[in-house]
């Protein structure tokens, strides 16, 4: 692990004085990362020139995700070897796969490119709707509308939300509901999605915040909507018909929202992709049980939460890249490499990240020697689609979807997220808890004192940090790191594996 | 006006949750199921020898073990609950059920479970999968949700009757309050109306928290009393309005906005009559339980149905409650912290006001009436504002 890890960005800005030097043959792995990021953004320009400079003009988020090479030097930093490696491989899916998102909807977007046919072959989907129901649909194109405009760009850029959370609290939407639906009704006030689609899904999913958020897109979007409904008491088989129904509804409503029929055969062929990388997945968490964990900091649950969404299967290149990288972890795994060169703790993070500070848990690790090998985002379903009949994959995708980001653990009872949370802890032998205090997530909120009551009975070191998830305003990044220094050196008494990270200012920072 | 016969105690049995009508129940044998939302039907807690109470925490103080266990950032009803139970005040409960309809409400009524609030070796709490929207296939979900985690636990833990037999008997008690609450409410219409926003939060709230067969009598010797009563010549207000919003279970509220000079003539809040006090209808050969369910589905205002059509005719029924009630005006409220008012508080006012062109004015407020100081000083401007704009609109009609 470098020492002075601090001392390679500038006060505030966090801008680099000299990329980091780790050894000549990672810095120019790495230093070769970066010209592919910038290459891939270059050819999302090229594939359509016109209507994204328009987009980066129209559109003030747009101008964030040209901080990309930053967003991934942040989550790569101190990495070295085989955990450089994979990193890089999962930010560079993300990258590739986001910037093909970016150039579609610009394509299509109505207010630059009025009266496009590309527009009438998308389906609008709400951003917590994996696609894999699209898979079905091989001629048309689901969107996830706000993945774009706010969700990723959120973690690109911590200076991205603000303005539109100002927006929707200006309009009279209060300042303590969570901001992510609130930043998400801010953008439609202020018209800053793309106008494109012949239909809309929305879902109840994951909060209520995502369920009233809805009324407000509607007003901008005014597209035939469909309203798709999940069960919130999802453990129950009591629910499952009703899931399938909904599923069958919402393919019902796309069916003749398009013109387009349902085709089972793209469809389970998607489920099968799927469900390998499934395999991949579970080899990761498997190898992160053990006392040589490979995957720990950030890529891993990022990679996760964006695939489980966005790749629905049929974009193989993902399932390319789970090969790839899980082949330099078993390397790893088999030679006994430890993940970074001092690791103190094996922790588990919980509840939800704060998307302005994504990078969090490498600066845990650099700083402190916090290592996470799970979290509650990677935790997302892992029900494998069931592809021998129509009835079966409709059922487990039924129950996937109930499972999704956020939903898993904060819906169907406390013991989805308290009971679930002890468990995780042993099998994955953490003798810590980095817990999110999401304020604004009524979910979580209401079990603080339980957390409280029950981790002192098993005796986990319990760090509560602070953040509001979208708005580093509230609790800036240096607050919610100054929350763990406090823990580390009061309650633990340990010193800082990098003294140059303990304090610095990144107010300014993208 | 003269007063009303039965006010005081009415008043007085809203100060407890366990009030005397709620003990006398207990002592005779009958089973308290408590709730707290409108998509829990009311009228199933009252089968064979059940009785109904929505739970309030009236004359709420401190809460700071609610807040250790929710945080600062819950709702101030799900945590005067919470802290209510914990000092012993829902120790009458032989169950508590709800729907996860709103994660607030369902992490406090968790804690009932968690810390084994109740000492009654047979209390449970409940809770019930609620569906978004209104198709028929959600109407058979929740049904069926209805019968498995509410009629079929009390009838296995108590062998409380849940027949369709016993739900057509519940529903025609049930009925009969409602039509007396609602003839009450109709006289809310008039002129210079002859019953207070207060006396009728009074009345409704003493419907939804005390047994039914206790109270009955009670209320309708007040309808009686009100079809002679004469308001005063000169009227007590200055502008009539439609008060709008999440969960409001003191009356107080009613009371500071009528101080300031706005009669409450209709109330389309969780605890209020629209919806909450409508007849049931059962159809010819239908399933009692169908049509109590379907009822239930379809005639709830609470924002967390999705549904375009649902969306849209929230916004309709506050106009058309302005209409029939002769508002000015549409106040509409918000208990910190509430998710899902938060938004619809923001959304509906704008609407309300630019598209439907009734005035409105958004607020929000805690739990319970302390501290009204701001509440009466908004009112009080919005009746001003309100008044300008009738000289006005004397002032054009004479013009033209």
């Amino acid at each position: 692990m470098s020492k002075g890890l601090g001392t390679i960005h500038q006060n505030k800005t966090g801008l680099y004085k000299h990329r980091e030097w780790r050894g000549f043959r990672d810095t120019m792995f790495d230093y070769y990362r970066w010209l592919v990021t910038w290459k891939d953004m270059i050819k999302m320009i090229l594939k359509a020139p016109i209507s994204i400079v328009k987009g980066l003009f129209r559109y003030r988020w747009m101008a964030s995700y040209l901080t990309t090479p930053a967003f991934v030097d942040r989550h790569v930093e101190g990495l070295r070897g085989p955990q450089l490696r994979m990193a890089h491989l999962h930010y560079n899916m993300i990258v590739k796969h986001a910037t093909g998102v970016i150039a579609t909807s610009f394509m299509a977007d109505e207010k630059s490119n009025p009266n496009n046919k590309l527009s009438k072959k998308i389906v609008c989907l709400d951003e917590l709707i994996p696609l894999e129901v699209m898979a079905g649909f091989p001629n048309l194109i689901g969107i996830p509308v706000q993945t774009m405009p706010i969700f990723l760009v959120s973690m690109v850029d911590q200076q991205s939300v603000p303005p539109y959370l100002d927006s929707v609290e200006n309009y009279g939407v209060p300042a303590d509901v969570c901001p992510l639906p609130s930043a998400e009704a801010g953008v439609a006030i202020e018209d800053d999605y793309p106008k494109l689609g012949t239909c809309m899904v929305v879902c109840n999913m994951p909060c209520d915040g995502s369920v009233m958020t809805s009324s407000f897109q509607d007003r901008r979007f005014k597209l035939p909507t469909h309203v798709y409904n999940v069960p919130l008491r999802y453990n129950g088989e009591d629910v499952q018909e009703y899931a399938v129904n909904e599923v069958k509804a919402m393919i019902k409503f796309i069916e003749e929202q398009t013109g387009e029929t349902f085709n089972w055969d793209t469809f389970l062929a998607a489920l099968n992709t799927y469900n390998k990388q499934l395999e991949f997945e579970q080899q990761k968490w498997d190898v992160n049980k053990t006392n040589y964990p490979q995957l720990t900091g950030a890529s891993f649950w990022l990679y996760r939460l964006y695939y489980y969404h966005l790749s629905g299967g049929f974009d193989k290149r993902f399932l390319e890249v789970d090969k790839k990288v899980n082949k330099i972890m078993l390397d790893s795994y088999a030679k006994k490499n430890p993940v970074s060169k001092v690791v103190r703790h094996r922790a588990v993070v919980w509840s939800c990240p704060a998307n302005y500070y994504t990078s969090f848990p490498v600066w845990l690790e650099n700083c402190w020697g916090i290592n996470v090998v799970m979290d509650m985002e990677t935790m997302i379903s892992m029900v494998k689609f069931d592809t021998t009949s129509h009835e079966g994959a409709l059922g487990t995708l039924a129950k996937s979807y109930q499972r999704t980001t956020m939903r898993k653990h904060t819906k169907g009872g406390y013991k989805n997220v308290v009971d679930e949370l002890w468990r995780v802890c042993e099998e994955f032998k953490a003798d810590m808890v980095i817990m999110y205090d999401q304020i604004s997530c009524k979910g979580m909120d209401g079990l603080v004192g339980t957390f409280e009551d029950q981790f002192r009975e098993r005796k986990i070191k319990f760090v509560w940090v602070q953040q509001d998830l979208m708005d580093s305003r509230t609790i800036s990044r240096r607050d919610m790191r100054e929350q763990v220094n406090k823990y580390m050196t009061s309650v633990l008494q340990e010193k800082p594996v990098d003294e140059s990270l303990v304090d610095f200012d990144d107010t300014e920072a993208w | 006006m003269k007063d009303l016969k039965h006010l005081i105690y009415f008043e007085n049995l809203l100060q407890e949750a366990n009030n005397d009508l709620v003990q006398q129940a207990t002592k005779d044998g009958k089973l308290a199921l408590g709730y707290t939302c409108y998509h829990m039907p009311e009228v199933l807690l009252n089968l064979d020898n059940c009785f109904s109470v929505r739970l309030r925490a009236p004359r709420t103080g401190s809460m700071d073990i609610a807040t250790y266990y929710l945080s600062n950032f819950l709702c101030g009803y799900t945590k005067a609950l919470l802290e209510r139970a914990i000092e012993g005040g829902y120790n009458f409960l032989s169950a508590f059920l709800g729907g996860e309809t709103c994660s607030e409400m369902n992490r406090c009524m968790e804690h009932f479970e968690i810390l084994k609030l109740i000492p009654n070796d047979k209390f449970f709490v409940s809770f019930f999968d609620m569906p978004f929207k209104t198709d028929e296939h959600c109407l058979d979900s929740y049904m069926q949700q209805i019968k498995m985690k509410v009629l079929d636990k009390l009838h296995d833990v108590y062998g409380v009757d849940t027949s369709s037999d016993a739900i057509r008997k519940a529903v025609e008690l049930h009925n009969e309050v409602c039509k007396i609450i609602s003839e009450i409410g109709e006289y809310r219409k008039e002129e210079n109306p002859r019953i207070t926003g207060y006396e009728f939060h009074i009345l409704c709230l003493i419907s939804y928290c005390c047994p039914k067969y206790l109270v009955i009598d009670k209320l309708r010797e007040t309808l009686e009393e009100l079809k002679t009563r004469v308001p005063d010549a000169k009227k007590n207000y200055r502008a009539k309005v439609v008060v709008v919003g999440s969960e409001m279970d003191d009356p107080d509220f009613t009371k500071y906005i009528e101080e300031s000079g706005a009669l409450v003539v209709a109330d389309r809040f969780c605890f209020g009559s629209f919806p909450g006090r409508e007849e049931i209808v059962i159809n010819d050969g239908e399933d009692p339980l169908r049509a109590v369910c379907r009822h239930y589905l379809k005639t709830s205002q609470c924002p967390r149905f999705m549904e375009q059509a649902k969306v849209d005719n929230r916004k309709a029924f506050v106009a058309q409650l302005a209409k029939d009630y002769h508002a000015e005006g549409v106040i509409y409220e918000q208990i910190k912290f509430c998710e899902f008012w938060g938004y619809e508080r923001a959304l509906a006012s704008h609407i309300i006001t630019n598209e439907y062109g009734i005035p409105s004015v958004s607020i929000d407020r805690n739990y319970t009436a302390n501290g009204t100081g701001q509440l009466r000083t908004r009112v009080q401007a919005f009746v001003e504002s309100l008044e300008i704009k009738r000289i006005h609109k004397a002032k054009e009609a004479k013009n033209k």
